[in-house]
Parts: structure tokens; C-alpha cells; sequence
């Protein structure tokens, strides 16, 4: 609303969502954008589930916002619940070949959700789905599966490559600087060859 | 019936609290409160005890009330801020037997650091608070404060000032309140108030205070009594007997439950007289709320907002203002019944990831070791918490940072026994943990304090504190050692390795079985801190039965599988899941019976 882009980021504790968050606004910031996010922490970290807003465009007020034009979703399970959170026409970015099975799940209470493409298409949503896991392992390190589909999602949002490449160094330590950017530009490679949806 | 009695304010307390049938009685000496409990000490049927401090009696207090007890702590009104801490989340969580708290407030600092007008804390905590006028409403409404604390399921403020504390007056004795005993029963959602409880409670107290509002209205505690002059007054407490003693003609709003306000009666007064004044002492608290009805009343522009008040300050500060002019009549606009948020609905038909202890975590241990017996398990804040959800259902409480060990002490002696145990943290034990030991310990409570020593602030990401002694630039300062603190203070200390399941185990079994007080510190660096995996788990199917023992300690490592469980790769290894399993049917790989030794 009012030419502010909001961007949701899903996934479960120590996925590195926070890390992906901050990347994200410190592009933004550096395309000269108003920027401000918020997330909830604390008790999520223990294997909960986490959520974190960045929100962008000329003039940023509040910090959240109920509706999200571009859902990260770092887990299956956490793509299925982040469908709620898009606008119509919205799209999400999934890293659909990663699960993180809940308590619940295991103890065969309640059952992991299956087809996140149908779900997505019922919704009218655009989907992307990235093996985030093998971009990861391919750059280096499976720790990089936040940043693999952040390269993935960056073909949706509008900042140009050295935005991005600011926005990796000021929020990446240097010690891993260089893993992650070339998980990002795993990501960014494989959304051109892959299957775009609905 | 008996005779007549000449009490203080503070012994119709005492007296009223018997006769209530209030078992336990704690404080802290603050004047002038401290003649309550030291009645209430030289009465029959009721345990008085001192506490440490305000926020230990309040947390001690509560465990006698979770024990099913009628429990009454006391304080001076700066005590309550010492104890703000419990009473703000025991708004929430409501109550057992019946808990009434007494602030003593000093208008005048005779002997005081503040004026601090307590009604706020009713208003902030939406509790009901009763204010008596004189030495026989402070006995009978001892017992009112008790049954409304047990209908409305609250605590519930007795307000009391130095003049009334410390005035005397005739008290006609009443009948002993005849009660039905209540028994303790493990009520998570009720008791344990991490967010997703709180959330609901919060919402009942709420509702509970529109419930509140209306009983104001009916109750026989505020009295529209009539006069024969066209003013009305409307006070409570001790400023109620100055106002009544200066204007004996006025129309009169007494008030006994000052908070909260009875609008309707308000209004009543109003129709019935041209002009009404708010008597109080301190704060405008009645006043602003008679003012947002949209109703027109004489207050602290006549009336000294600071110190005490009597009846010749009363007359001459309201004799001009009560024979003026009367204002044009108004009509009141009673507050609406505030709505609530929204309650955000769950995605319908996916699971739910709430969040888990880590597998591996040490906490899961002693929860195991702990559940073996039969003592109600007090909890504290931190990651721990989590073990008082299913499948552990290993804590019954949780009510503020610290709170374990007093609810714990006071639980066992309202029930003269070793009914209760605490679990606190290390980093949550030095914030609040060391005073309700002491406390314990001077107090000869009963109880078993398990300190979980994690070597960490886990909960909000691995922070220091004064047993780690590690500072936020991760420099390493001074240590405080958490046995020698404990036997500083006299208290029986064991520290064991809570990797141990089976020496960690039998400590706890001998502190269970052990008379008095002790201390087992669980220790173990938080797994988080501990990259290496201990070992590989391996399962036997044939063996295997699916019982469930191991999948009922929530590890997210473990799963159901086809007729037997299957550990997956979050595994740290810590071995609990082959303590609990009775059919061999879970081993370390490449152990012949020598535990993780071989598979490191």
C-alpha cells in the first residue's frame, strides 16, 4: 500500500532468517529506500516458528503489516502457513525440498502438509520453488539454504546487483562473506531455469 | 456474643484473618503494617511467618494459596513494588485458596520514602481493592477480601493508611467462616504463564474486571447512605470518617471496595444532590474517575493532593466550594465495556511448531528424574519453562523470574510437608533465587531446589551472568561458586553432571527422600554451546515395542516409525532416551554396555 513493498520471511529458529532479513533491508537501504522491519524472538528460537517483516518503498511508517507481497519461506511447512500471509496475486519463495518435521508431526498427531504447488495455485499465489538445500551444499555449506533462496527471491524484488552485493557485505561477517555471495548467485541463476508457477 | 474488643487497625487484621480462616500469614516488617503479623503470630490456627522480603512473602504466599490454603501477606506500600513482580502475573493467574495482600500506605511519610498512593496498583493489576474506614471494617473486611478472592479467582488488594493501621476502635468478633477445603490440581494453562497461556488468562482478566465493575454496583461493601443537605461526598477509608465527621448533613457515597468505581452508584449520588466532592487522601483516583464519567465534582482543587487529611482540613477546604453555586446537572456517560483483540486464527489443517527444548538438552534429563516422584514441580522463567508443556508436563507453574523457591517453601508449610520442589535456572537463581533460599532456610521450609546450571542465559541467546562470570564484550570476569553460595547460607548442596543421567537420578531420588531443605545443581553446559555429538543412537526393531516412554520426553530427535522409533540427524546424543527405555531396545553404537565411551 502506498508504493510500500512488504516482504515476509518464514522458516523455524536457526534457520538464519534474522541473517536474511538484514540483508534484505541493507539492500534496500542501499537502493536509497526508507526501510523497516521487525521480527519476534525469544521463546521462537527454541525449533518454533519464526517470522520476520521487511518493508520498503519512499516513505516507510509502521514496522509490520498484516499482508506480504513477497513471502521467503525457508521451510515446506512454513510455505504452506506463509500462503496466509500473501496478498492475492502475491508470490512466494519456497525452499520446497527442505523439512523441518514439528513434534507434533513425528509423534503422528498432525500430518506435514503435501502439494505446496496445488495449494499455491488455489490461492492464485506465484510460486517459486528452489532446492535451496542443493544450491547450499553447492556454494559450500548447507548453513547457506537462507541465503540460496534469498538469491532466488532477489528475481522479484527490484534492486539491481551491486544493491545486492552492498546489502551481502554490510550484513554477512566477512568470515563467510564469500560462501554466501556465491550461494546468492546460485539462487539468483536458478530461478531463470526453473519452472516459474502457477 | 463475646465482647466487645479495642483493636488497631493492624490487630482487627490479624483477628480478621483467623476468623476468616486464613492458615498462613508472611510479610516483611514496613511501618505501618508490621503489627499484622505480629498479631497473627500470637493467634491459634494461623502459621505467621517474617519473609525476606516483599516479593518472597507475596511468591510464599502464593504457594500456600496453590496448596488450596487461605494465605494473607503484608507490606508497607513501598513493599509492593518490591513485590511487583509476582503480584502483576498473579493478577493472571488467579488464585487457590483465597490470597489477600495488605499494603499499609503512609500519607504523611511519617515513616516512609514516599507517599506512593497504592490504588494505582489495583487499577494496573485490575484488581479488586477493599479500603476499610475503621477497626471493625478492617476485621470484617478481611473475610470480605477472602470470598471475593475465591469467587472472582484473584488476588485481592486491602488497602489500609497509618491512621487506620495504627488507630484503634471497637470490634464486635463474628462467627469463624466455615470453610470447604480446596484441593491442589496441576492446571497448566492456568498456572504456567508462558505467552500462549498468558494470552488467554490475560483475556479473562478482562472479563473478570467487567464482572468486578458490576459486583461495585451491588455490592453492600459501597453504601449511598442518606443525608439531609443537597451535597453528597463521596470517600473511602479513614478520609470516608473526616469527611463524615465535618459534614454530618451531607448525602454520602461510602465506598468499601474503592476499586473498582460503582459508575451507577456515582450517578445515584449525583441525582440525589446539587453538588458532590471526592474525599480523598494523595492522588485524584476516585476523582478523575468521577470526572470521566462526564459528572462535575469539587476534588484536589480544594483538597491538599499531598499528606494527611483530617476533619478541619476537610471542612475548610470544601465549606466554600460546597455553598457556591451548584453546577448545571449533567449526564453521565458510562464507560463502555472495552472490546478485545482479535484472536489470530491458526492456519487451518497445518501442525503446529511450538517451540521445544533442544535435543540434547540436559533440562529434559532432570525433568525425567524429577517426574519419578510425587512432589508438584514450581517452575521459573527461562528455556526450561518449555518442560512444562506436553509431552514433559514436568512444571505445574511459572509466575515471574525467581518465584519457584517461595511458591515451593510456601506450598510445603501450608501442607506441613515436602509436597512441593522447585527448578530455577542458574541465571534465573541469581536474579531472584538466593533471597527465597535464604528465606527457605531461615523459615526451616521443606523442599528440593533443583538449579538447572546450564552455564548460560540461554533463553535469550546465550548471555553471561555472575556464575559464568562472563561480561557482554565475552570478556571473563569474577565467578560466584552456586554450591559454596548455597552453604554460605546453610543449605545442603549437591552439584552433579547432568550428562549422568543415572548419578543425577539418584541425587534427586536423595534429596526427595531427604528431611529439610536442599539443593541439587544440574550441571551441564547448555547444548547449544557443545557442537560434538556424544554418540550414535542405535534401535533395536525387534526389541522395540513403541511404548512411547522415550517418545513421551519431546526430543525432536525422536519419531514414530513402523512398530518401532526411529532417531533422526538432529540427534545430539545424550543417551536419556536409552535411561528411559525398558527394553534395551535403544543403544550407543559400538557400545557393549560401556555407555558413549566407544562411539566418540
Amino acid at each position: 500500500m502506498n508504493g510500500t513493498t512488504t516482504v515476509s520471511l518464514v522458516g523455524v529458529g536457526g534457520q538464519g532468517i534474522l541473517l536474511a532479513a538484514a540483508i534484505l533491508a541493507e539492500t534496500a537501504s542501499a537502493e536509497g529506500l526508507d526501510v523497516k522491519a521487525s521480527e519476534v524472538k525469544g521463546m521462537a528460537q527454541r525449533g518454533g516458528s519464526v517470522l520476520s517483516t521487511v518493508r520498503f518503498g519512499q516513505n516507510v511508517w509502521s514496522p509490520v503489516a498484516r499482508h506480504a507481497d513477497v513471502v521467503i519461506a525457508m521451510e515446506l511447512l512454513e510455505g504452506h502457513r506463509g500462503l496466509g500471509l500473501l496478498v492475492p496475486q502475491g508470490t512466494l519463495v519456497c525452499a520446497t525440498t527442505t523439512r523441518i518435521v514439528p513434534g507434533s508431526v513425528l509423534r503422528r498427531e498432525e500430518e506435514y502438509p503435501g502439494d505446496l504447488s496445488a495449494a499455491a495455485a488455489a490461492r492464485g499465489v506465484r510460486l517459486i520453488a528452489v532446492d535451496a538445500e542443493a544450491l547450499a551444499r553447492e556454494a559450500g555449506t548447507l548453513r547457506a539454504v537462507n541465503v540460496a533462496l534469498l538469491g532466488a527471491a532477489s528475481t522479484v524484488l527490484p534492486f539491481a546487483a551491486a544493491s545486492w552485493r552492498r546489502g551481502l557485505a554490510a550484513a554477512v561477517p566477512a568470515k563467510i562473506l564469500e560462501v554466501n555471495e556465491r550461494a546468492f548467485a546460485l539462487g539468483r541463476g536458478a530461478v531463470s531455469n526453473e519452472e516459474v508457477g502457477p | 456474643m463475646e465482647r466487645t474488643l479495642f483493636f488497631s487497625g493492624n490487630e482487627a487484621i490479624a483477628h480478621g484473618a483467623v476468623r476468616a480462616g486464613a492458615v498462613f500469614a508472611c510479610g516483611y516488617p514496613g511501618t505501618p503494617s508490621t503489627e499484622i503479623l505480629e498479631t497473627a503470630a500470637r493467634l491459634e490456627g494461623i502459621h505467621a511467618q517474617w519473609c525476606v522480603n516483599e516479593k518472597v512473602a507475596l511468591e510464599t504466599a502464593v504457594g500456600a494459596s496453590l496448596a488450596g490454603r487461605r494465605a494473607i501477606v503484608t507490606m508497607k506500600h513501598v513493599g509492593l513494588n518490591v513485590a511487583a513482580d509476582p503480584f502483576m502475573t498473579l493478577s493472571l493467574t488467579g488464585v487457590n485458596g483465597g490470597l489477600v495482600i495488605v499494603s499499609a500506605d503512609d500519607p504523611g511519610m511519617h515513616s516512609s520514602q514516599n507517599e506512593q498512593d497504592n490504588r494505582a496498583y489495583a487499577k494496573f493489576a485490575k484488581v479488586p481493592m477493599l479500603e476499610p474506614s475503621d477497626s471493625q471494617e478492617a476485621y470484617d473486611f478481611v473475610a470480605e477480601a477472602f470470598a471475593l478472592s475465591e469467587e472472582f479467582d484473584t488476588p485481592v488488594l486491602l488497602r489500609s493508611t497509618t491512621r487506620l493501621s495504627h488507630g484503634r476502635g471497637q470490634v464486635i468478633p463474628r462467627v469463624s467462616v466455615v470453610l470447604e477445603p480446596r484441593d491442589y490440581a496441576r492446571d497448566i494453562s492456568k498456572y504456567v504463564m508462558v505467552p500462549q497461556y498468558a494470552r488467554l488468562r490475560n483475556r479473562l482478566v478482562l472479563e473478570r474486571f467487567q464482572k468486578l465493575r458490576a459486583r461495585a454496583e451491588e455490592s453492600s461493601l459501597n453504601v449511598l447512605e442518606a443525608g439531609t443537605a443537597d451535597v453528597g461526598i463521596i470517600a473511602a477509608g479513614v478520609a470516608y470518617t473526616y469527611a463524615r465527621e465535618a459534614f454530618p448533613k451531607a448525602w454520602f457515597l461510602k465506598l468499601g471496595m474503592s476499586h473498582p468505581l460503582p459508575s451507577r452508584k456515582v450517578a445515584r449520588l449525583f441525582q440525589q444532590v446539587a453538588r458532590v466532592a471526592v474525599v480523598e487522601e494523595l492522588d485524584p483516583f476516585i476523582e478523575e474517575q468521577v470526572r470521566a464519567l462526564g459528572l462535575p465534582v469539587v476534588g484536589k482543587e480544594a483538597l491538599p493532593a499531598d499528606g494527611e487529611l483530617d476533619q478541619d482540613i476537610v471542612f475548610r477546604a470544601l465549606e466554600p466550594f460546597l455553598s457556591r453555586r451548584p453546577p448545571r446537572r449533567r449526564r453521565p456517560v458510562f464507560p463502555p465495556a472495552p472490546r478485545l483483540a482479535d484472536t489470530p486464527q491458526p492456519a487451518a489443517g497445518l501442525p503446529v511448531r511450538p517451540p521445544v527444548l533442544c535435543p540434547g538438552c540436559t533440562h529434559r534429563s532432570v525433568f525425567t528424574a524429577l517426574r519419578r516422584h510425587k512432589l508438584a514441580p514450581m517452575g521459573d522463567i527461562g528455556c526450561y519453562t518449555l518442560g512444562a508443556l506436553p509431552p514433559l508436563l514436568a512444571l505445574d507453574s511459572c509466575l515471574c523470574m525467581g518465584a519457584s523457591i517461595g511458591m515451593m517453601a510456601g506450598f510445603n508449610k501450608a501442607l506441613g510437608r515436602k509436597a512441593a520442589a522447585a527448578v530455577i535456572g542458574d541465571s534465573t537463581f541469581f536474579h531472584s533465587g538466593v533471597t527465597p533460599l535464604i528465606d527457605a532456610y531461615y523459615n526451616e521450609a521443606d523442599g528440593l531446589v533443583v538449579v538447572l546450571d546450564n552455564r548460560t542465559t540461554a533463553m535469550t541467546g546465550h548471555q553471561g551472568h555472575p556464575g559464568t562470570g562472563l561480561r557482554p564484550d565475552r570478556s571473563q570476569g569474577p565467578t560466584v561458586d552456586i554450591k559454596k553460595l548455597c552453604e554460605g547460607i546453610g543449605v545442603r548442596c549437591h552439584t552433579v553432571d547432568a550428562n549422568d543421567f543415572g548419578v543425577l537420578d539418584a541425587a534427586i531420588k536423595a534429596e526427595v527422600d531427604a528431611p529439610g531443605l536442599g539443593v541439587v545443581v544440574a550441571l551441564a553446559p547448555c547444548v547449544l554451546m557443545v557442537r560434538e555429538k556424544a554418540g550414535e543412537i542405535l534401535v533395536d526393531d525387534e526389541r522395540c515395542n513403541l511404548c512411547g516412554l522415550c517418545l513421551d520426553l519431546g526430543c525432536p530427535a525422536l519419531a514414530p516409525a513402523e512398530g518401532t522409533v526411529s532417531v533422526t540427524d538432529v540427534c545430539t546424543g545424550c543417551g536419556l532416551c536409552i535411561e528411559v527405555c525398558r527394553r534395551g531396545a535403544l543403544s550407543y553404537a559400538g557400545a557393549s554396555g560401556a555407555g558413549a565411551e566407544g562411539a566418540r
